[in-house]
This record gives structure tokens, sequence and C-alpha cells, in this order.
């Protein structure tokens, strides 16, 4: 038996952790490139959404690797992510690779789901063993985004463009080498201290712009062209409203301990909108509410298609809370140049904007 | 008389006997905006962000319609009506999204229907619904169990008689319809009613193919059972609340010997790209009964129907006569 997995962001880092230390075969297919995409978009149902295109993809290529037990998370959320294992494995008979889909079911029995598949994949392997696996795994999650969020304060400010991804880059590679608990402390501080003295702009007092939506199109950069980079690039501070780290701790240890972090987020949405419509739509509301003073702007990511998102941008421009909202639809016909000039057109109101407020 | 008002739209096609006995029953006038129009798709399609999907931009046109046409309008949120089996997020947010949208719209009349909440939130649910119209909870249960009644006898209408919706519709209400010419050949649709029967938005896809001589068979005249069947063989567990339309209806009478299989979709609609995908694998895989399928949008073009619909037809002759003439 051999192990796939498709992409999201740097989860992949924390995924061949606990499979290495589970001794088991696996592959990691190419992190997403634009060949990914062409497959994934050439074998896809034409109206799919771009995370369905983008893990096809990474399933194709995985199974060309040899991989013959793929894993792709499930949900009986709302939206279409609990169909995504059926369809893909009908694509990829379709296509004569063998493979079978493990769907890992995220949204329903927690922790314990989760476990369980590992269990039953690594031919049940001893828990101990499973658990230690599984938290060498959740630290090297946590240490990247941790570095991740200190990298996000450094980019606007930072003098020397390109400073900040640059060690960011070497902090992901050198999270991934790090094979005990003290080397990854160590890589830790080092960034963290690294970042900490880069030289900045002492003076800058650069715009927050939050970024919402949906969950897959915010933590893969390849499927938003590095949104997060050009508004670096652009001396815009950004805060992104998911973390895999944070949604993990939440959703498999806190939430089923009657812990709910979003509770917030829906409090503030219900004027607006009074129920789940499933992905994260009545977050999405909920964050426009809450940061409309504190943020300058937000930028709010969608895949094209996606239905959760599309009732929220439509509810978004009613709400009392004034905030400019800067919506992009991500899918493959997203082009790098069309982007910039929005996003560049987004921050200058956002200046004059915040000119026009100290002017007050 | 205090007016309900319901769009004819979305659920309509579904529910439509059920809300009209329900409504009445607690004593208001129940009012239908006018069948779908150009000018309706027109004003719908101004209120909403570009990449709604169509039949929800009909449905906020047909709400723009009845604005000052009623003291109230129903727009139910439907979230489940099987255990584990959700919506579409359209659904879902369709009451709060309207709100939004049609500021000026008449106070809704929302209801969250969830079965996964067990029966007796949803009780509690149609009691506080019949609250905006009737102080008495028993009033509300009479009300509430004729309309049930309705809705049965509407759908056993359809399965019996194979009626459409419309027809059936019209039947409830007395008007004479032809009765379907069980000799013809048949052509199956498949898709969600809102846009099988919205005659605007399909330009009249309906009447196009009995103009042809064929005899259509839709999803609503299958029972429960056949529906079931179909979708264990083609998916094993349902996933979306509307999916035997498309899959199980698919599934059925792709294999019932019907002439051809027309599948119709709404561009972009986020369930239909999945499971019209199983149904055309299917119809690849079996290879036997003919498989179109129709995108519609707002620029879907009459001509371009009429061009595909006179190719599929005409494909399905010769196949007939290929057939005809091996048989000799």
């Amino acid at each position: 038996m051999r192990i796939g997995v498709p992409h999201m962001g740097n989860l992949y880092i924390p995924l061949k952790a606990l499979l290495e230390r589970l001794e088991l075969d696996f592959v990691i297919p190419p992190v997403n490139n634009q060949h990914t995409l062409s497959l994934g978009v050439r074998y896809s149902p034409e109206g799919m959404c771009i995370p369905f295109k983008l893990t096809l993809g990474n399933l194709i290529e995985a199974a060309e690797a040899g991989a013959d037990t793929l894993l792709m998370p499930a949900g009986s959320g709302i939206c279409r992510l609990g169909y995504y294992a059926k369809t893909q494995e009908q694509v990829l008979h379709s296509l004569g690779y063998n493979a079978e889909i493990v769907s890992v079911g995220v949204s329903q029995r927690k922790l314990f789901g989760l476990l369980e598949v590992i269990k039953r994949l690594s031919n049940n392997a001893p828990w101990s063993k499973i658990i230690s696996a599984f938290r060498f795994g959740l630290t090297k999650l946590n240490v990247l985004d941790e570095i991740e969020r200190a990298v996000q304060k450094v980019r606007p400010v930072e003098r020397v463009k390109g400073t900040a991804n640059q060690l960011f880059a070497q902090a992901v590679k050198a999270t991934e080498q790090a094979d005990d608990y003290k080397a990854l402390k160590r890589v830790k501080t080092d960034y963290l201290e690294q970042l900490s003295l880069v030289e900045r702009d002492e003076n800058a007092e650069p715009l927050v712009v939050g970024i919402i939506g949906e969950f897959y199109v915010l933590l893969e950069p390849f499927s938003n062209l590095d949104v997060e980079k050009e508004l670096g690039k652009l001396g815009v501070e950004v805060r992104r409203s998911i973390f895999t780290s944070e949604w993990t701790k939440f959703s498999l240890f806190l939430n089923p301990l009657g812990v709910n972090e979003k509770d917030r987020l829906h409090k503030a949405a219900m004027p607006y909108l009074k129920r789940d419509i499933g992905g994260e739509g009545w977050e999405s509301v909920g964050e426009k509410v809450l940061h409309a003073k504190d943020y300058d702007g937000l930028v709010h990511l969608a895949p094209f298609t996606c239905m959760p998102e599309i009732v929220a941008q439509n509810i978004m421009p009613s709400t009392k809370e004034n905030i400019p909202v800067l919506t992009i639809l991500c899918d493959e016909q997203l082009g790098k140049p069309g982007m910039l000039t929005r996003l560049e057109a987004f921050v200058d109101l956002l200046k004059h904007r915040r000119r026009a407020k100290v002017k007050v | 008389m205090v007016k309900v008002g319901i769009p004819r739209a979305l659920l309509y096609y579904q529910y439509y006997p059920m809300w009209k006995t329900f409504f009445e029953g607690l004593g208001a006038e129940v009012v239908v905006s006018p069948p779908t129009t150009q000018a309706t798709l027109a004003a719908g399609s101004s209120r909403v962000v570009t990449d709604t999907c169509l039949p929800v931009k009909v449905f906020c046109g047909h709400v723009l319609a009845m604005v000052d046409k009623c003291d109230y309008i129903f727009i139910p949120a439907l979230r489940s009506v099987k255990s584990k089996i959700y919506n579409c997020s359209k659904f879902l947010g369709l009451p709060d999204m309207t709100r939004a949208v049609i500021p000026e719209c008449p106070p809704i009349l929302d209801i969250d229907i969830d079965i996964n909440k067990g029966k007796r939130r949803l009780y509690q649910y149609i009691y506080e619904l019949g609250r905006h119209l009737s102080r008495n909870p028993l009033k509300v249960r009479k009300a509430a169990l004729a309309a049930w009644q309705a809705h049965r006898e509407y759908k056993e209408l359809m399965i019996n008689e194979g009626l459409t919706p419309p027809q059936a519709i019209a039947r409830i209400s007395d008007a004479e319809t032809p009765p379907p010419n069980p000799d013809q050949p048949a052509i199956a649709l498949v898709g969600h009613p809102y846009l099988l029967y919205d005659e605007l938005i399909n330009h009249r896809l309906i009447h196009r193919l009995e103009q042809a001589g064929y005899r259509v068979l839709t999803p609503e005249m299958l029972t429960p059972e056949q529906l079931e069947i179909a979708i264990t063989r083609l998916t094993g567990q349902p996933y979306w609340t509307y999916e035997e339309e498309v899959v199980g209806c698919g599934g059925h009478y792709l294999e019932s010997g019907v002439e051809g299989v027309i599948g119709v979709i709404a561009f972009g609609c986020g369930p239909d790209s999945l499971m019209m995908d199983m149904v055309q694998r299917q119809a690849i895989k079996l290879g036997t009964t003919p498989f179109m399928s129709l995108t519609l949008e707002e620029h879907t073009a009459e001509a371009g129907i009429a061009t595909r619909l006179e190719a599929f037809l005409d494909m399905i002759q010769r196949r007939k006569r290929i057939e005809a003439k091996l048989c000799v």
C-alpha cells in the first residue's frame, strides 16, 4: 500500500512528518504548479470549483507516482466537498488508475474519526505510536503557522522587499527537515529571531487588510496567486482569518468540548444572516461586521461558483458596518496582471480613505 | 384579508399545493407571481452579484414583481428534508439573501426546515410560522395537516397520471389538461423542476419536444422507490437534497428504454456540476441511451437551444433507422 495526499498550502509538511513517523510508504505529489492545474482542469466536470480541480490534479500526480490509497478530506458540510471523493474516484478509475480514495471525515467524528483512519492505514500500529506521530505533526504545523504570522507582520514594513519571503521559504525547508522536537524548537526560535532583526521602516503605518473567505483558496497560495505576498509588496499588513493550526486546534480538540471559536462571528452576522449556509459563508459575513472598525479593508477570496460565498457576497453590501471589500474569485482563468491592477486600485482607495479619516 | 405572496420560482413547483393549503387554512389569501418574463429576469439579475446562478436571479425577479402586491412573502430556508442530506447553500440563505438584496421587500415569512433537528423542532417552526397569521395553535395544526395531505395527493397525482407539476397544479384547480399519449415515443428530461418548467429560461423545451411528437417524462413521474434504487446503483449514499431529481431520475431513465435523455442544468450550479457529471458518466458507461446536457444561463439563445434539440432528435431518428435496417 502506498499513500498519496493532495496539497493545501504547507500542510504536506506535517502530513509527511506524521506518515514518516508511522513508517508508512507514501508519496507527496509535486507542490501545486501549472501542470497540476491543467491536469485538474482537463479531467474535472466543467463547473467545478478550483479546490476540486487542484486536488484532483494532485491525486492524479500521486497515482502516477504509484500511490494506490489516496487520502481526501470529506465532510457532510453543505458545500460540494462531501461529493469530491466520489467524483474524483470515478475520474481516476476512468483514467485507468486503480487507486482507492479514503475520505477523511473531518466534520463528524472529529479527532477520533481521524485517528481511526490513521490506525487503519497504519496496519494497526500501537496507539502510542500513532499519538506520538500525530503530536509531532501538529507541532510542525504550529511552528509553521507561528513563523508565518511573524512574516505577515514583517512583509509590509521591511526595507528590502522580499527579505521576509526569503526567510519564510528557508524556514519552511528547515521545518520540513527537522526530525525531532529539539530541532524544531531551534528552527522556530532561530527564524523568529531573524525575522525580528529584519531592517524595517520605523515610520511606516501599514494599512491593515483582513483576508477572509473560503478555506482552501485562503490557505493555498497557488490558487489565489499569492495575494498575501502581493499585498505585502504594496505595503499592506494582512490578517488572515484562517490558519490550519488554529483550525485543527478548535475543530479536533476544542469544538467537541463545546468551545466554539466561531460563535463570536456567528453572533455578529446574526442580523444579516441567521443560519449556517455551509462552507465559510456565515463566517465571511461575520468577519465583515466584526472587523469593520479595526481593519482598513477586506479581501474576500472565493472559488468561482462557490455556493456559500456567493450568498455571503450578496449579503455583505447590505450590512450597516461599512468597510471596503474586494471580492476576488479564483479559478484557472484568474490572471496575475488583472488581479494586481485590482489590488493596486483597492489599496489606493484604502489609502485615500485613511487620509480622509485623519483629516476629519 | 392578509395576502401571502409566493414567488413562482425555485421550490414553487415542488411544494405549491402544500403551501397554498397551509396559508388558506389560516385564512390568508395566496398570491402567486406571474410567469417569468424577460423583465422578471432582468430585474432579478440587476440586484444580485453576477456570479449568482440563473434560478436565484429569476427568484429575485419574482419577489420584485410582488413587492407591493402582498403583505408577506413566504420564503422558506430549506436545509434538509431527509436525514443527513443537505441542500445547496443558496436555498439555506434564501430568506436572508432576499432581505439583503431587496430591502423594499414586504416582511418575509421564513421557516427553517431541517429534519436533522428532530420532528419536535420542525413542529415548533411550523407553529412559529403559523403564528404570523393565527394565534390559535389548533388552527395551525389543522392547516398543517391539510397541507401535508394536499402535498401527498399532489405527488401521487403526478406519479399515477404522469403529469408534470404545472399540469398537476392546473388539474388541482380544475382546469382541463390533455392526457398524455402513451403510444408516442418518450424523451426524458432530467433536472430541477425550476429549470424544466420555467418556460422562459428553458425556451419552452417541453413544448418543443411535444411539437416534435415526443412524450415528455420528468422526474416527478417516478416513485420514490424507483429513484432510490437508481441512486443506490449510481452513487451509493445520496448527499444532496434534490439528488433524486438528477442522479436518481437520470439513472432510472437511462435504463428504462426511452428514446433519449436530456439533462438540464443552470450554469454555475454547484450540486448539478457534480450530479449531472455522474449521469453523463453513467450514460457513457451504458452506451445504450442517447444523452445530451443543456446548460442554461441568461445568455442562452433560443436559436441555440432549438438547433441543439433538432440535432439531438435527428440523431435519435437516424439511430432508429439504422437499427430497423439491422433487424431486417
